[in-house]
């Protein structure tokens, strides 16, 4: 017989303020089957567990009900509570009479009526609950980072010097990302290079740690602790294993006035190419797309002068299937480009440039050797006018949020100008200095203090050329005045906004993502670094703006969660699993196509002597994720969910 | 020579050559105008072979009898298109193995029966493309459209009348070669999800799940139309499914056999008109 417990929270006002508690917890208590009800201010409380726990034991529950909020609100605190009484933990369920019921009615008495009903359709559900045990599962202790900005490698590290191994898939000829084109860093005025490419060769050097450039993930299936990971190794034309990284052939090729990407089109590159001087690996690439020999069929300059033979054009992209247990996406972020807005002349004049276009000028690796000349002459531009918010905090043209970084970063190219060109001038236009941060406050009053900062309250509505001058109009809202200066070069802060293929890129991994293509975390305040899919972490730029400090600090939390998964061989999961009836399956295998996690499989049933009588569908429970498309789709109704069997249901939809 | 011979001919020849083990066709009926199937094993019985206008039967519904590929001998059946593109589902969902079915293909036009070239079902490819845009008769599109035209209310009360007369023998299924689960779901009493008695909820109940079970799949040979005994429409709801999923899904069952069940896939383009 069943002897099922009641347990009615009020959960503070929440619940009691629409449900009338004690008329759910009378007329519950005649529900045939029920043997204990009560009712309490919080349930999910200790003393609130504690008399649910003594409840089990003083009355022999065989089932309980929680009649209060969502199962993903507090449906693992009960089944604790069952477990730690003696009771098996799948003989619980959550009767959500707070979201489905009392917050969203305002009629009490309808409310309560209502919640009796919901309390009721699980009291029958739960008297047809089984006992389930918790499935074992392997965890393949490897990672993969996607990404190698300085969250990837960030990650990567922290990892793989806890001891595990580590794969880290970045799609340019080397890792680096935006961190590698900056000059000198906020707060610090630090030399970007200089802290990151240590970090970069501790990367590739690292013993557990495998780098994959010139990479990108295609596919990705399975489940937290074993992902099966598609990547696709593009040809680099280059043997990885032999060439020494000498630098020869990229000196004699040929085809030399390729704008670089990584200078972001201020200096040039040849057609065999590594995107920047100090990249890692050292090995160069060849753009197909430029390379005589691959357009034209002659060439192979680079083939004779490479000493060591390391020049192979008849290299194949491929691919690789690779297991992991847990995925750090740290793909990171792209700038606007200066094309976004009418007033500002749509990208047309050569010495509009973006805050990244400013860092190449002025990193010493960079086009100018760290001289700030302005792209159309080479000159040194005088006056310097930079735009904040060029994009960013703007509903109508741009994006809403703050893209974060842009105040920063201007204070420091106010700086770095000033400490270049001592007679230049700044003027700034602003919407609000936004400087939260270790140091950061400083960091603008330096700018403004010592190194004369000029910043101008209020938004820029025209600019264009005159006399080989650029005219910028605004107003000062400070002063109320309309103001104009003649600039020689003028910097937009423009927004830090997803990768291009963000959105396609997270539909390819199974992530979600914010209406600009920001990855979503599974709670912004609770779980920021983990996605809605177990096992799937991020880090960096990705998941919204963010500056190097708040980058590293993310990866190493989701290093940490990762590492987590990792401290243990096997992994519990619910037994909440789909098994198909041999007898009634008839083999039509839609279910293999339908179920999303790829879990069923096709099984032979033979005779004694070998000979097959049927084939059925079978499904693996270590991959079934128990998400019931199986069992919606099966005609025949012969796949059955545990913890969710038609029984169940249909004692539940009947109880209603 | 006319058709009917040709085919008798065709069909002695691959019995006796032994290509197929049986051929099903449809021979006299109990009135004139009514055909009947039959399994012809040998070359001497083709005579009971009978291919006229009157043949309007889906054939296909006998591939799927128990056992009757399983020793990998291959069967001859005559097969409107609409039969071909029944053999096409079940293959895709693999009830017969293609390369068994040799198929008798002809079309009836008014009176007129003509021979369609093809053997296997894979030879009917661009006949499947062509069809694609095939309706209903025009009587039956007449009806459509004045369904169609009616009030939600309107059209729920026209479907309860209809129902009100099921009197649950599921001819309808047995007709059907979709329908070929060992155990329907209608004979599933534990839990009992379909009500068997025939009162308005259980025949609403039977109705509606029959033609969810049919969306994407029913190839419109009318078979289960023709087969109810109360002359429920049945054609009609199928054929509201089947516009359903073409026009949402660009789904048009039984174009090949390796078309994946429309209800089991999914592509990143597929509409979300039905998320709130
Ligand atoms: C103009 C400017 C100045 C800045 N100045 C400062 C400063 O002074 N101080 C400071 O703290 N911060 C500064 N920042 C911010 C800093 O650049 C970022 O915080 C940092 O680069 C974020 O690192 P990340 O690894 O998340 O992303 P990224 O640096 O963008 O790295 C992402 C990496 O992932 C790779 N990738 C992308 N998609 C894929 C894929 N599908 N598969 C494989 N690999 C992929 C990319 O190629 C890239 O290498 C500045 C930013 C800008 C734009
Ligand atoms: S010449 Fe050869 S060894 Fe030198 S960088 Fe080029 S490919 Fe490598
Ligand atoms: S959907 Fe149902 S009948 Fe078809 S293979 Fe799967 S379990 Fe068997
Ligand atoms: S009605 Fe549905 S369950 Fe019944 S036999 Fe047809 S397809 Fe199978
Ligand atoms: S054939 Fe007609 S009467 Fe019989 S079950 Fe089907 S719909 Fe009902």
């Amino acid at each position: 017989m069943a002897k099922i417990g009641v347990f009615v929270c009020h959960c503070g006002e929440n619940i009691a303020s629409m449900v009338d508690t004690g008329k759910l917890v009378t007329t519950i208590s005649e529900h045939p089957g029920v043997a204990f009800s009560s009712e309490y201010k919080y349930f999910c409380s200790d003393p609130g567990q504690e008399t649910v726990k003594k409840a089990i034991r003083e009355n022999n529950l065989t089932g309980v009900v929680v009649a209060a909020c969502s199962p993903r609100m507090h449906e693992q605190t009960f089944r604790k509570a069952c477990a730690e009484a003696g009771l098996n933990p799948y003989m619980l369920e959550l009767a959500n009479i707070r979201e489905q019921c009392s917050w969203v009615h305002t009629d009490k008495i309808q409310a309560t009526d209502k919640a009796i009903e919901i309390t009721r359709s699980l009291v029958e559900k739960v008297k047809r609950n089984n006992n389930l045990q918790p499935i074992s599962v392997p965890v393949t202790r490897r990672a993969m980072v996607i990404g190698g900005g300085v969250a990837g490698i960030q990650a990567a590290l922290d990892i793989a010097s806890a001891g595990r191994e580590v794969i880290l898939v970045e799609r340019e000829p080397s890792i680096g990302g935006h961190m590698a084109q900056l000059s000198e860093t906020f707060p610090t005025l630090d030399c970007s290079q200089c802290i990151l490419t240590p970090r970069m060769v501790e990367a590739v050097q690292h013993p557990n740690i495998t780098v994959m450039t010139y990479s990108e993930v295609e596919e990705v299936d399975g489940y937290i602790g074993n992902f099966t990971v598609k990547v696709r190794q593009k040809a680099r034309y280059v043997k990885m294993e032999t060439c020494t990284g000498c630098g020869d052939c990229i000196q004699k090729c040929p085809v030399k006035k390729i704008p670089s990407d990584f200078e972001c089109g201020l200096g040039n590159r040849t057609a065999i190419y590594t995107p920047f001087a100090q990249a890692v690996p050292n090995v160069p690439v060849i753009d197909r797309d430029r390379c005589t020999y691959f357009k034209n069929g002659k060439c192979k300059i680079c083939q004779k002068t490479c000493q060591i033979d390391s020049i192979d054009f008849e290299q194949q992209d491929r691919m690789v299937s690779l297991e992991v247990g847990a995925i750090v996406v740290a793909t990171g972020f792209q700038v606007q480009n200066t094309a976004l807005y009418g007033e500002y002349g749509y990208g047309r004049y050569k010495d509009v440039i973006t805050g990244l276009h400013f860092e190449r000028l002025a990193s010493a690796s960079g086009p100018t050797a760290g001289k700030i000349l302005r792209p159309s002459d080479g000159k040194e531009p005088e006056t310097i006018v930079f735009l904040q918010c060029a994009g960013s905090r703007d509903a109508a043209k741009g994006v809403k949020y703050c893209s974060k970084i842009c105040c920063m970063y201007t204070a420091k190219h106010a700086m770095l100008y000033a400490h270049k060109v001592h007679h230049g001038k700044t003027r700034i236009f602003y919407m609000d200095i936004r400087a939260a941060g270790k140091g950061y406050d400083e960091f603008t009053r330096r700018a403004i203090e010592e190194d004369q900062a000029g910043y101008i309250r209020g938004r820029v509505s025209k600019l264009y050329e005159e006399n080989g001058k650029l005219i910028v109009r605004g107003v000062d809202t400070l002063l109320g005045k309309p103001v104009e200066v003649e600039a020689d070069m003028v910097v937009l802060a423009t927004a830090m906004i997803p990768q291009p293929d963000a959105k396609e890129f997270a539909k390819r991994i199974g992530i979600g993502y914010d209406e600009y293509g920001f990855y979503n975390e599974a709670h912004l305040k609770l779980r920021p670094v983990e996605t809605a899919t177990a096992g799937i972490y991020l880090a960096g730029a990705c998941q919204s703006p963010k500056d190097i400090p708040d980058s590293v600090a993310q990866a190493s939390a989701a290093a940490a969660k990762v590492l987590g998964l990792f401290s243990k061989e096997q992994l519990e999961r619910e037994p909440v699993v789909a098994s198909v009836s041999d007898s009634t399956c008839a083999g039509c295998w839609g279910c293999v196509i339908a179920c999303p996690y790829n879990a069923i499989d096709r099984r032979d049933i033979t005779d004694r002597n070998g000979n097959l009588i049927k084939r059925v569908a079978s499904v693996n429970p270590g991959l079934c994720q128990g998400c019931g498309t199986c069992v919606s789709f099966c005609r025949s109704n012969s796949i059955d969910l545990a913890g969710f069997t038609e029984k169940q249901i249909f004692a539940e939809v009947m109880g209603l | 020579m006319g058709i009917q011979e040709q085919y008798r001919n065709e069909a002695a020849e691959l019995l006796s050559s032994g290509a197929v083990k049986l051929v099903i066709g449809y021979g006299g009926g109990s009135t004139p105008d009514r055909r009947r199937p039959v399994f012809v094993r040998s070359a001497e019985e083709v005579s009971r072979l009978v291919l006229d206008s009157y043949c309007v039967a889906n054939l296909s519904a006998y591939l799927i009898s128990e056992g009757l590929l399983s020793d990998g001998k291959n069967v001859a059946v005559f097969l409107k298109p609409d039969g071909i593109r029944s053999v096409n589902i079940l293959s895709a969902e693999a009830q017969v193995n293609p390369d068994q079915v040799v198929i008798l293909g002809f079309n009836i036009e008014g009176e007129q029966t003509t021979p369609l070239p093809g053997r296997k079902a894979a030879d009917y490819a661009p006949l499947m493309e062509s069809l694609r845009s095939s309706g209903l008769s025009p009587e039956l599109q007449r009806e459509a459209d004045r369904l169609e035209q009616m009030s939600a209310v309107e059209r729920f009360d026209y479907w309860k009348e209809q129902f009100a007369k099921c009197i649950k023998c599921y001819a309808c299924r047995q007709v059907c070669p979709m329908c070929y689960c060992r155990r329907c779901i209608v004979d599933v009493n534990q839990p009992q999800w379909i009500n068997t008695s025939s009162h308005t909820l259980g025949n609403f109940e039977w109705n509606i799940v029959r033609a969810f079970h049919l969306a994407g799949r029913c190839v419109a040979c009318g078979g289960c139309d023709r087969a109810c005994p109360v002359n429920i429409p049945l054609r009609l709801i199928n054929h509201r499914m089947s516009k359903e999923t073409l026009d949402i899904f660009g789904h048009f069952p039984g174009e090949s056999a390796d078309q994946k069940p429309v209800l089991a896939t999914f592509r990143q383009d597929d509409p979300e008109t039905f998320i709130l």
